[in-house]
């Protein structure tokens, strides 16, 4: 269903002819998800009770929020440049679609469960679902980096008893 | 004499041949140095700013420095390990890398810099806000970004030569 707009973003040859922005995107691609991550685990950490624990995480959070976002919004940036590359390679792999549904999930835990245990009022969440909640985010994001990292390395069908066919 | 050790280790070292030669094996080995390389470089990153004063300043430096560490210390052993093991697996493939040789002595230099923080800020607690530890800070920044993006570089044939056995 989605295929003609991936032959489409394929088509548009958004490096032009150089050879050296590809690369450079990519690196700057990874230089924004060390910041995210960064950004995401110092409040991770202190929700499961460890690290910054002399801090109320609603400071914590509050401090990391301008980098999640910056991070976030630079990764989208160079994320779309990157994927219009190879668009139709990263359409026919489904090692690329479950890292983009897991990708989706973790933006939706972010910004609605994890976003409003982490801004809470002291004392309004319990400690034992503050510790499921930043590990959940920690390892939901963590996936989300390996899979990236194992798109175009491990066999495209690795993963396509999970989102073959349909569910594309 | 450097590329005959190095021959050594490519036909010597137990496992390498197998690592080179498995499907998973490497990737599962070069997923898990981003992934801990995130971990380290991500809180080695908040600390940074911290100590460079843009950024997570309601907390103060040293307890950024000091609770962090711990974490730290996990994302760089797990880094270190894996990062041994992919050499491991391929060490004439590495030797003939200029970015890996580079990025080598970077890391040299960003081991002294984080000396260097540690002895500024033993000094006194107000060291943690001075102008030396702000530097310190953000050459850490600069250096473990240029180290970060020589890694990715290895990975394309710039700059690179090929060697074999004999």
């Amino acid at each position: 269903m989605l295929l003609p707009f991936f032959e489409w973003m394929e088509g548009v040859a958004v490096y032009g002819s150089t050879i050296y922005l590809g690369p450079a995107v990519n690196i700057v691609h990874l230089c924004a998800m060390v910041t995210f991550l960064g950004a995401l685990m110092v409040v991770d950490l202190r929700l499961m009770g460890t690290g910054l624990t002399h801090q109320p995480v609603a400071v914590v959070a509050r401090d990391a929020r301008p980098w999640l976002l910056g991070a976030l919004l630079m990764l989208v940036l160079t994320g779309v440049p990157a994927l219009m590359a190879t668009a139709t390679l990263q359409y026919a792999n489904s090692v690329f679609w479950v890292k983009m549904y897991l990708l989706g999930l973790g933006l939706l835990f972010t910004f609605t469960v994890r976003n409003r245990v982490a801004f809470a009022e002291e004392g309004r969440v319990g400690s034992g679902t503050a510790k499921f909640v930043g590990l959940l985010s920690i390892l939901i994001w963590l996936s989300v980096a390996a899979l990236a990292r194992l798109i175009m390395m491990i066999p495209a069908n690795s993963f396509e008893w999970l989102v073959g066919g349909s569910v594309r | 004499m450097l590329l005959e050790l190095f021959r050594w280790l490519e036909v010597n070292l137990p496992g390498g041949a197998y690592l080179r030669e498995s499907t998973y094996g490497f990737s599962a080995l070069l997923t898990v140095h981003v992934v801990s390389l995130c971990i380290f470089f991500g809180l080695i990153l908040m600390m940074d700013l911290r100590l460079v004063g843009v950024g997570n300043l309601r907390t103060r430096a040293a307890d950024m420095s000091a609770r962090l560490l711990p974490w730290q210390v996990v994302g760089f052993v797990i880094m270190t390990v894996t990062g041994v093991a992919l050499v491991w697996a391929q060490p004439l493939r590495y030797y003939g890398k200029t970015f890996f040789w580079w990025k080598m002595g970077l890391m040299v230099l960003a081991g002294v810099n984080a000396g260097i923080i540690h002895l500024i800020t033993t000094r006194s607690a107000t060291a943690w806000d001075s102008n030396a530890a702000k530097f310190a800070g953000a050459a850490s920044i600069v250096l473990w970004t240029v180290i970060l993006a020589l890694g990715r570089l290895t990975a394309y044939e710039w700059y690179t030569t090929e060697y074999f056995l004999e």
